[in-house]
């Protein structure tokens, strides 16, 4: 890994982990409903600060810790107009199908191209230092795919023009993605 | 030194346990709404009963030990006191409930019996206490509500051992000790640190740490005369009345939510850092002693624990990273700068407990001479520690100091 | 149909409510006060980064920082001192100053990291400078200095 990329990638690890200690917290609002309260914001008190951890201004990323959930938001390098054409194609593939990723949310928060949001439940289910490892592994590896996707399509090989004429069914590129996030999913989860 | 030992009740969350008088029963809720009695056989723990009246997730149960009743309250806005009788049917003992008027509108949240066990009370996220006393004239247990100045969920509460007074920790950020007097059951309290005149609602006291934070555990000093809370910024502070004197341990690592006294001048902490830790001190100043989980000797077959597997890179659940440093330390091993993708293959932390520690309790010993403790966990684990297997933490210890 | 009332927050109404200004003490200081101590601190700072005493200028930034609101004068004066301090340092450097911090310190220099990579493109903050900054930190005081920056109300 590049040593630029490294005191980021860590950065984000430790906030991740001091933001993912969660507990089952019942809404004081609302009677007999247990809510994410980052998204529900009802009552300000079990919010925290939320903090954002930035590379430049095309990089960074912004988590929202509260007493049952957080939500982590990643805005990812677009350097120009390809890159940026990518990965709303790849966040928007990926969010389709938020379900399969458990923790991702369907819908980026504003100023970010795509959101997770993790509960209570999630952590209880999985192991917490598993799912760091996921989300730091998501920004490895969606830095990497674009700037594969961006080459693929820069040279003119039987690979790219496989992709470009996107009929809206999945192009080998994307199936690929998407069978190693569920791998990384089954393998993480599972673990 | 003894080991700690490891029973796996289940694979799903433990949220809350309790044990019998003489320990050979334990209650747990293993994050649903039964409530499960197991009974020891042997090693192990065997499932004897399951308590099922709640309807949410069950948030805290407590055994009276002489009176054998066990109190449990829900998400369901319920509590419900649980003793043994006959069944009609077969003539076995079977645990009855009987439903508690506890009069909150939101998840009761914890729930404590008082020490002469003729009281409880109920926190809940409807901003108040239930204090719950019997009234035998109708046969039920009746609640008072402790409410001002309590602005958010109370998380968690604490007996005074005058019976009188009541810790109470809050996500509005505060700990405050009330008087629970109530005129029928109690008699007037001694006078003592923490005021003279005590009716009912009495704020007796309010205290907070400087960096904020939900209070997610109270605890009296064995005598009542100091207070010790747990908050969600990584502190753990302990209050003398009198001056009022208060000390904040930070800690390096994540927050802790549960505490238990074991003397006077001892308390054990746990949480989201997964290890019990032992504080010690007195009204002079309060230190961190170091952890109950001695995270360098093996603790499962076939584990090759130790062994630097992958990297860590700072802020990895700080078991894994302490011992990275601690190798770095002692054995002058460095630690590599690797990548997310090094470490896919490590799936076992280095502590006995997997993920958090939700509850702690004494286990064995008099109030004020504790010298084995309980803990149970997310990870479905109940361990009991032995006190004074406190392993030599240096490098842990620097980092602790009191602010 | 008129449907603007349903977006009107009905338990900003509910006289229970916690409101902001509550979940912290306020700054006893008056805000004048704030920023004659800030503008003080400033110059007390280039003094010390004139003798080389890092440590000492950044013990002297980090004390009683301004927190609050309507103090953005003097909010923005203290980020800026401690970036320039930030700045000056070498990288080599870094894990001594860190070391030799006050816990205190070094619970609030956590808050000025975040909050500058929360203002990117702002100033002379460069993310690699505080990334650096904040590896080494958390490497001394650990996760527990950045759940209190998270805990704590009293924003810098």
């Amino acid at each position: 890994m590049s040593n630029v990329l490294r005191p980021y990638l860590a950065a984000v690890r430790s906030t991740l982990t001091a933001a993912l200690t969660l507990e089952n917290f019942s809404s004081q609002v609302v009677e007999r409903h247990n809510k994410p309260e980052v998204e529900v914001a009802g009552s300000k008190e079990v919010l925290l600060n939320p903090l954002t951890i930035s590379r430049n201004e095309n990089e960074r990323v912004l988590i929202e810790p509260s007493v049952n959930s957080i939500r982590v938001s990643i805005k990812i390098k677009q350097a120009d107009e390809i890159e940026r054409i990518l990965c709303h194609k790849f966040t928007r593939f990926l969010m389709q199908r938020a379900e399969s990723f458990i923790v991702l949310r369907r819908k980026p928060i504003k100023g970010y191209d795509i959101s997770f949001l993790i509960t209570n439940t999630h952590t209880e289910s999985m192991l917490k230092h598993k799912i760091v490892d996921f989300i730091i592994q998501f920004m490895e590896d969606v830095d990497r795919e674009i700037s594969e996707m961006k080459l693929s399509l820069q040279c003119p090989s039987s690979y790219s023009r496989r992709v470009v004429p996107y009929s809206g069914k999945s192009g080998p590129l994307e199936s690929s993605f998407l069978l190693w996030c569920s791998s990384v999913c089954v393998e993480k989860f599972n673990a | 030194m003894v080991p700690p030992q490891v029973y796996n009740i289940s694979q799903s969350p433990i949220t809350s346990h309790a044990f019998n008088a003489d320990r050979t029963q334990v209650a747990v809720s293993l994050n649903t709404s039964d409530v499960r009695i197991l009974s020891r056989s042997g090693i192990d723990w065997t499932p004897e009963e399951t308590l099922s009246e709640h309807d949410k997730i069950i948030t805290s149960i407590d055994w009276a030990p002489r009176s054998n009743q066990i109190v449990t309250a829900s998400q369901d806005r319920n509590a419900y006191v649980w003793q043994q009788a006959p069944d009609p049917l077969t003539g076995r003992t079977v645990w009855k409930p009987t439903l508690v008027l506890l009069r909150i509108n939101r998840a009761a949240t914890f729930v404590r019996w008082s020490p002469f066990e003729d009281k409880f009370a109920v926190a809940s996220g409807a901003r108040a206490i239930a204090i719950c006393s019997f009234d035998p004239d109708n046969n039920w247990w009746v609640a008072k509500q402790l409410k001002k100045p309590i602005r958010s969920t109370v998380l968690s509460i604490d007996w005074h051992p005058n019976n009188v007074l009541l810790a109470a920790g809050s996500a509005d950020m505060k700990a405050r000790v009330f008087s629970a007097y109530i005129k029928d059951v109690d008699k007037r309290p001694p006078p003592s640190v923490w005021g003279e005149k005590l009716p009912f609602n009495t704020v007796c006291g309010e205290y907070s740490s400087n960096s904020g934070g939900w209070v997610h555990s109270v605890g009296f000093s064995p005598s009542g005369d100091a207070l010790a809370f747990a908050s969600h910024d990584s502190t753990i502070s302990v209050v003398y009345p009198g001056g009022p004197t208060i000390y904040t341990i930070r800690s390096t690592s994540l927050p802790y939510v549960t505490l238990t006294w074991t003397s006077e001048d001892s308390l054990v902490a746990a949480g989201h850092d997964c290890q019990p830790v032992l504080f010690s001190g007195g009204p002079s100043g309060w230190q961190a002693v170091g952890s109950l989980d001695d995270s360098s000797a093996p603790k499962t077959p076939g584990g090759a624990r130790g062994a630097l597997t992958g990297s860590s890179p700072v802020g990895r659940l700080n078991s894994a990273a302490f011992n990275t440093f601690r190798n770095a330390d002692s054995r002058g091993l460095g630690s590599s700068p690797g990548g997310g993708s090094q470490l896919a293959t490590d799936t076992e932390m280095f502590t006995v407990h997997q993920n958090t520690i939700t509850d702690i309790r004494p286990y064995e010993g008099a109030p004020g001479a504790v010298s084995r403790v309980s803990t149970s966990g997310v990870d479905g684990k109940l361990v009991i520690w032995d006190v004074n297997a406190v392993s030599g933490m240096s490098t842990r210890l620097s980092g602790l100091r009191v602010g | 149909m008129d449907i603007n009332f349903r977006k009107i927050d009905v338990d900003a109404y509910d006289e229970d409510v916690l409101l902001e200004t509550e979940l912290y003490d306020p700054d006893p200081r008056e805000p004048l006060q704030v920023v004659e101590d800030a503008k003080a601190k400033a110059a007390a700072v280039r003094t010390s980064l004139a003798k080389g005493d890092t440590v000492g200028a950044l013990v002297t930034i980090l004390d009683n920082p301004p927190y609050g609101p309507n103090i953005d004068e003097a909010k923005n004066l203290t980020l800026q001192t401690v970036v320039t301090v930030l700045n000056s340092t070498k990288s080599t450097d870094i894990p001594n100053v860190v070391k030799l911090l006050p816990v205190e310190a070094q619970d609030t220099l956590m808050k000025y990291l975040y909050k500058g990579m929360g203002l990117p493109g702002w100033g002379d903050v460069s993310g690699s400078v505080l990334l650096g900054w904040h590896e080494k930190l958390t490497e001394v005081a650990g996760t527990g200095c950045i759940v209190r920056a998270m805990t704590d109300r009293r924003l810098v």
